[in-house]
Formats: C-alpha cells, structure tokens, sequence
C-alpha cells in the first residue's frame, strides 16, 4: 500500500514536471517565433503589391513600385528625411557628410563623403563610385536620366558615347571630394541626386540590369530572392548599424513582397491579416471598401498624394489643336463621376499641380467648381464654336481598372459633345511607350503623374517643348508655349531650399497652364493606408514621395 | 426535317435560341423606348428611384445598383452606369454577329479547302492537310488571344483589305481562321471517300476536260454529298464561335471597348464581386442559355441528318 502511495506520489510529480515543461516549451515557442512582437526589433511584413516593379535595379527603376524597395536599399549624397507629411520633402545628407557648398551661381556641388561607410557587400565606399554610378545610370537608359546627361556638364557627350566618362564630376577617393558642375544652374538638383538611380554601387556594378539580382547599396536593407514579376524580399542589412547615418533609422522587420495581380485578393489579405500591407499604389476594390473602412478602423486611413489624373490633349492633332474644343472637354467633364470610377479615391481637382506641391493654385477653377455638376450646354456651344464637331477622337486608356473606367466615361462625354469617339485601351504594361510614341499620333487619353520629387518643374516636364521626343515621350500634349517656356527657363533655376520665395509664379503659371486648357486635369489621388493588425500603424510613416516606408514598419 | 420537329426538345432549344436573337435584334427598340438610355451613355452621378427611394446609380464608393426590375436599369447599371439590360442586348447582337460571320468564314475556307484537298489529293492535299495541321495544333484559346492581341491595336492593313483596330471583323476574322480546320479536315476525310464513288468515276468518264472538268465534278457531285454533314457543322461551330469570342473579349482580345460583349461584360465585373456580382451572372446566364440553346439544336440536327455521328461536336 505504502509502495502504491509511493507509486502514485511519484506520478503526480512526473506529470507535474511534464506539464511545467510543456508550458515552458509553449512559451519558449511563442517567444522564438519569427512573426512574434518585436520591441526589440525583427519579423517578417509581408507586402502585396498589385503591379511589379519595372525593375529592382536602381540604374534602371524608375515607378513607384520601384522606388518603395530602392530609396532604402540604395543611399545617394542626399536623401529625404525619414517623415511623414511636409517633414518628408525635407533634403538631408546620405552618403555625403552635409548638404554641398553651392558656388559659381549655383552650377557648382561640392560634397565631402561621409567616412568608413561600406556597400552591404562589405565593400568600402569610394567617392569614384558616385561618379560610376551616374554613369551606368546614363548608360543603362534609366528614364530619367535626362536629369543627369542634360544637367551635367559632360553628360550628354558621355550618353552618346562621344566620352569615356562624365568631364562635369569630380572625386578624390583620397579625400572623399566629389564635385559635380552643372551645365547651367538647375534648381531641383539636390531632389536628383536623392533619387535611388544615384544612390551609390560598387565601381565595377555590371552596365548590364541586375534586376533579378540587384546589385549592393548602402541603405538599411538589400534586396534578395527576387523573382520577376512574382516576388523579393527586403532583408535587414546586417551591417547598416555600424554606417549609421543620421536620419537613416534601420529597419524593424524584413519585408516579403508578392505580386498578387488581383486587387480584391490582395485586399481580403490584409483584411483578414493574412498578409500585412495593401500597396498604397492600388486600389481597393469598390465593394470591399465599405467592409474595410468599417472592420479596419485603426488601420485605414486615405492619404493624400502629390499626384494627378488626367486626360491629356495633343495640340497638333485635330480637333485638340482648338482651344475651345480643348476649353469645352474641361467643361464637360464630370469630375465627381470620375471620383466614384475611382472607388472615391480621388480628390477633384482642375489645376495641374496638386494639393501638396508648392504652386498649387489657391484661385478657382475657371471651368467651374471642380466637385459641381458639369456645363454640358457650355461645352456644345464650344464645339459647335470650333466647327469641329463629329470629328473622329480615338481615346487611349491603360487596361488596368479604373484606368479603362476613365476612358469608357471620357469617350461617353466626347460622344455627348459632338465627337466621335472610339477607344483604344491597350495593357498597361505597354501603355507609356505607345502613347508616348509620336508616330502613333495619339489624340488624346488617360494618364496619371505622381511626382519624382517635391519641386513644381518636376510636373511642368510634362509640359516642357524640350520633353517631346520621338519615343518614350513625357509631353503627351506635346505642348510648346512661349509663355511657358520662358517661366519654366527662370523658374527652373530656382534651388528647392528657396522654392517659396517664387511660389507666387508658380500658381501664376498653373493658373495660365488651366486657361489654356493643354490637359483635362480631373484629380488628385488619394490612396490607401491600409495594413493587417499586426502592424504598428501609428509608426508607420507614409512619406510624401516614396509613399510606405517599409523601414518604418513595426510590428506590434 | 420531320425527325428534327419530332424531337421536342430540341425544337424547344431551337425555339429559346431564335428568341434570344430576335431580343438582340431588337436591341435598339428596348434602348430608345424602354430603357432611355444606350449601350454607352454612362450615368455615375445620376439617381433612380427604387421602391419610393433614391438611390445612386453608381455609389460614391464606386459600387453600382444591382437589379431594379423597372424600365430603368431593369438588371442593374455597371461600373460606368451603364445599363445592363441594353448592354446586354447590343452584347448580345455583337456577339452573334461575330460568331455569324465566323461561322460563314469557317465554312467557306472548309468547303473550298476541305473540298479541293480530298479531291485533288497529291501536292495539293499535301500542301492543304498540312496547313490544316499546322493551325489545328494550337489551342483554340491561344491561338486566338495571340492574333486578337497583335491585331486589337493596329488592325489588319493589307492595302485593299482593310480592318481597324475596333472593328467587329476583327475578331470575327481571328475566330474564323481559328477554327475552319476543324471542319476542314473532316470535310477533307468525306472528300476523299466520296471521290472513290462509282458516280464520280462516270462523272469522269463523261469527259469533261480539267481543270474545269474536276471544278465541275467536285460543285456538282461531291459538294452536294457534304451537305448533310456541312448543315451538321454550322450550329456547332456558331456556338463554338460564341464561346471563343466571350473568351476572347473577357481576355482583351476580342471585341473592343467600348462596344459591349457577354465577354467584357464579364471581365469588367469580375472586380466587382461580390457587391455587385449581377455584372457577371447576368451575362453569363445569357451565354450559357444560348450557347445550350445552339448546342442541343445542333444534336437535334445531327441526330436527323447523320445518325451514325461521324460529325463529332467537340472542338
């Protein structure tokens, strides 16, 4: 009996040490988990994303997609401070020690770069890199890289080849001078060089895209595993808290990226938090966004963006080389229909440079209140004015909704005008370079800008005679106004530190730009916030030109 | 005739495919005097009463009203406000229209090349079967996305023959090639089992001199033998056709906005499920009523016309 008391005594222990191990073990568990709370940092987001990246390259990326994994990957002289709201626009030294010494009447950048930094290969950092970077961006035929071969002094003889390098930059890897001259003062070119195209690789970076493997930057992240047009992962860059730059946080988490094509799936993801970020660059479906706004609270909200939609309005082709036709399109236009096309994301708006950007008008819309009902009898008189109804219009559209949705809208008011109208919607993938091939003589069609950087003249390139080119054309209206372009002549010049002391002809020249009527500007974007629950969504930044800073998510 | 209208069923089948089409037809009457509005008139900020209230048409979230059962967006508006019912019907008559020229295409390129390469045999038959082989081999489907994607922007432009990019020939041209060698080679295999008959051999002896002679022979003694299976095929390759351009224009390769179709019909509200999932139904319900409606006919058809079913229906 003794013996038996015995017996069980020693079971009740053994279960009792078993439970206590288990619930050990469970918590233990709990604690390891790479999904787990990070006070102290660590995790995985995962980001759904309706569109690829054009490229993962930063000598090559150049939409929005892009710029969400490079701008923290790949740090330029400059960057844009870690914040959300004006607080982003402002400029802050990357891998320069300070903001340069600006001489010669503004044509000459003097940077020092900062000491000891590395590539997140482990590769030392040289000034001479800044200067191959720059050029394998030119060489590479990333798109905007008539910033840089116009700008500099020796660009444009090095992208035609007639040079082995850029004779305008200067750099003493010695000393870690870099001096850059300019061809004639430019004032946006501090926000160029905070691009990620001109954020610094290793001297001896294949002039070849890396896409699929991009090459290493100094940033707080590298980017692995890319598979085109499916997925990439930002990893944490193990060394970026020995080349701290000030302003330049490391991240909190790794970030998973998948392509998911199909916006309704990738917003019952995040709703159901199966996933964890909504890519601010799509759009939720209509019928979802009742649901979301209702069972995310916390973890919606809409923000704005620098950015417009508009139909453009080719000068030279008939019947939009006639003001009034141009005039009439701009009165006839309902912009709150096209705000419900866009699921209400979209402010209305008239005046080519949005909310946000200096310049922005405070006048009235001349063709009436943006969110009133439209002037159709105004706009008939018009054309009948013009002598230019029952003209054929073909409409160009993206495939991709709501872009298509503006379009169908857009040709059903042309049609009630007097035109003809017929569309021609075409995948978005191949969108830009067929309207922005001249030879297709496109007439008109939808087009969205968001800007590259907080600086008006960014936006006025669209309207730049000096933007029309064969292909891959920017000024789809292909507008050449003296008016214009004499503004843009002495505006351009003006350094973004002082952009306010000439905002006054800013909104002067937009005001005119929207008499002209050049474009039916319809609206400002608004986009989606929107993140599953494990994400701390009060610290997570939306900066103003790169949208989710992914280096500022946490999980709670 | 009299076995086709003693099988009821499909006389009924026949009967609902008749009455779709006539209810396309008179698309225009329904748009003007019904429904007061057309196929492309978008109405996103306009309001329509339901049931003593006011309702958007197109809410300012973008999701728009689903069947009112009234004159005005009798089942529902889309995306653009458009109303479903017309867009329906007008669908409906470019849908059938599409697969009506197909089809004719389809029969003509089979009949003549069918005809000539069973006959003829040798070199021509070569050359012919081959061809029918070569376009045979690719999927239907992809076949007909990759022409109706290369040709959607810049259309066909062979100096006389001209098709715009928005032209309903277009698809109708790409559905056409796609499927004639599905009845070619079996108009072919006919062909060549008819011209070991003992009526074409007397034909022959008659004299008549080629190559007029062999052009006489094949209108006047095989052609007529095809009939029955030529009759058998039309229905088939018309709902064949029906199916191939919805799937084609649901793709973007077919039919081009903004001219409705069952297939962007369908395409454009799958992005509305579920809030508004009439966008899809509705046009689907229609396809599928009509292409059931031509498929159990064509039985009935075959079923009177070639009883041994040496015409398969299955593309």
């Amino acid at each position: 009996m003794a013996e038996g008391r015995q017996a069980q005594g020693t079971l009740r222990a053994l279960l009792g040490i078993s439970l206590a191990l288990a619930v050990a073990a469970g918590l233990g568990a709990c604690g390891s988990s790479s999904t787990s709370s990070s006070a102290s940092g660590g995790g995985t987001a995962t980001v759904l994303m309706g569109t690829a990246p054009d490229s993962l390259d930063p000598g090559l990326g150049a939409t929005t997609q892009s710029y969400e994994a490079t701008w923290i990957t790949y740090t330029g002289l400059v960057t844009y401070a870690h914040a959300s709201g004006e607080a982003g626009t402002k400029l802050i030294p990357g891998v320069a020690q300070s903001l340069p010494t600006v001489s010669d009447g503004g044509k000459t950048y003097t940077f020092t770069l900062r000491k000891g930094l590395v590539y997140s290969n482990g590769t030392p950092v040289k000034a001479s890199d800044f200067a191959y970077t720059i050029e394998r961006a030119i060489k590479l035929g990333w798109s905007n890289e008539s910033f840089l071969s116009e700008n500099i002094v020796g660009g444009e003889a090095f992208e035609k080849g007639k040079a082995s390098s850029i004779s305008g930059i200067q750099t003493d890897d010695a000393t870690g001078a870099i001096t850059i001259k300019l061809v004639a003062p430019y004032g946006p070119f501090l926000n160029v060089l905070a691009f990620p195209a001109a954020g610094l690789v290793p001297t001896g970076t294949p002039m070849k895209s890396l896409t699929n493997d991009p090459p290493p930057g100094v940033g707080p992240y590298e980017i692995e595993s890319v598979v085109p047009n499916k997925s990439f992962a930002m990893v944490r860059n193990p060394d970026w808290s020995k080349d701290a730059i000030p302003g330049i946080p490391a991240g909190h988490v790794n970030v998973d990226v998948s392509i998911v094509s199909n916006n309704q799936s990738e917003a019952e993801q995040v709703l159901d938090n199966s996933a964890d970020v909504f890519d601010y660059n799509d759009t939720i479906p209509p019928t979802l966004i009742s649901q979301v706004e209702s069972q995310a609270q916390g973890r919606y909200a809409k923000e704005p963006t620098v950015s417009g939609e508009y139909f453009f309005m080719n000068v030279k082709e008939a019947p939009f080389n006639n003001a009034l036709v141009r005039e009439a399109v701009n009165y006839a236009l309902d912009r709150r229909a096209l705000q419900r096309l866009d699921s209400g994301m979209l402010e209305p708006a008239c005046f080519f440079l949005p909310l946000g950007m200096p310049g922005h008008p405070t006048a009235k819309c001349p063709y009436g209140e943006p969110a009133a009902a439209p002037n159709l009898v105004k706009a008939k008189e018009l054309v009948r004015q013009s002598g230019l109804a029952g003209t054929s219009v073909t409409v160009w559209g993206g495939s991709r909704a709501p872009h298509k949705e503006f379009v169908d809208y857009y040709a059903s008011v042309l049609n009630a005008i007097g035109f003809k109208a017929s569309e021609k919607i075409v995948a978005d993938a191949q969108y830009y370079s067929t309207v922005g091939n001249v030879s297709n003589k496109a007439q008109t069609g939808w087009l969205s800008y968001s800007q590259d950087f907080p600086n008006p003249i960014d936006f006025y390139q669209l309207l730049d005679a000096k933007s029309i080119q064969p292909t891959e054309n920017h000024n789809l209206s292909q507008v050449d106004d003296p008016h214009i372009q004499s503004e843009l002549a002495s505006l351009g010049s003006v350094p973004s530190s002082q952009l306010s002391s000439v905002v006054a002809r800013w909104q002067a020249l937009d005001q005119y730009t929207a008499q002209k009527a050049y474009m039916a500007v319809f609206g400002y974007d608004e986009v989606p916030k929107f993140f599953s629950n494990r994400i701390d969504f009060t610290a997570a930044i939306f900066h103003p030109v790169y949208g989710n800073d992914w280096s500022s998510l946490q999980l709670k | 005739m009299r076995i086709v209208l003693r099988n009821r069923v499909a006389l009924a089948f026949g009967a609902l495919f008749v009455t779709i089409v006539v209810l396309c037809l008179l698309a225009p009457v329904y748009a003007k005097d019904i429904a007061h509005t057309g196929p492309d008139q978008n109405h996103i900020t306009e309001t329509v009463n339901v049931g003593g209230k006011t309702r958007d048409v197109v809410s300012p979230t973008g999701v728009p009203i689903g069947p009112t059962w009234k004159a005005r967006f009798l089942l529902g508006a889309d995306s653009n406000g458009r109303d479903v019912a017309v867009r329906l019907l007008y669908g409906g008559r470019n849908s059938l229209e599409i697969a009506a020229i197909a089809t004719l295409i389809t029969m003509v390129l089979a009949i003549v090349l069918g005809t000539l390469a069973g006959y003829t045999r040798g070199l021509t038959d070569g050359v012919l079967s081959r061809l029918f082989d070569l376009v045979w081999a690719y999927p239907a489907v992809l076949l007909g996305v990759a022409l109706g994607v290369a040709l959607a922007v810049g259309g066909i432009n062979l100096g006389l023959f001209t098709l715009h990019s928005g032209s309903l020939l277009l698809p109708a041209f790409v559905i056409g090639i796609v499927f004639f060698p599905y009845v070619a080679k079996p108009l072919r295999a006919q062909a060549l089992s008819l011209r070991e008959r003992e009526f074409v051999d007397a034909a022959r002896i008659m004299g008549y001199p080629p190559p007029l002679g062999q052009l006489r022979i094949m209108l006047g003694e095989i052609l007529p033998n095809l009939t029955s299976s030529i009759v058998v095929f039309v229905p088939l390759i018309i709902a064949n056709a029906i199916l191939l351009e919805a799937g084609l224009s649901y793709l973007g390769a077919g039919v081009q906005d903004p001219n409705p179709s069952w297939g962007t019909m369908i395409a454009d509200g799958i992005r509305l499920i579920p809030g508004a999932i009439h966008l899809v139904l509705v046009p689907g319900i229609m396809l599928v009523l009509t292409v059931l409606s031509v498929n159990v006919f064509a039985d009935g058809v075959r079923d009177a016309l070639d009883p041994k079913a040496t015409v398969r229906g299955r593309l």
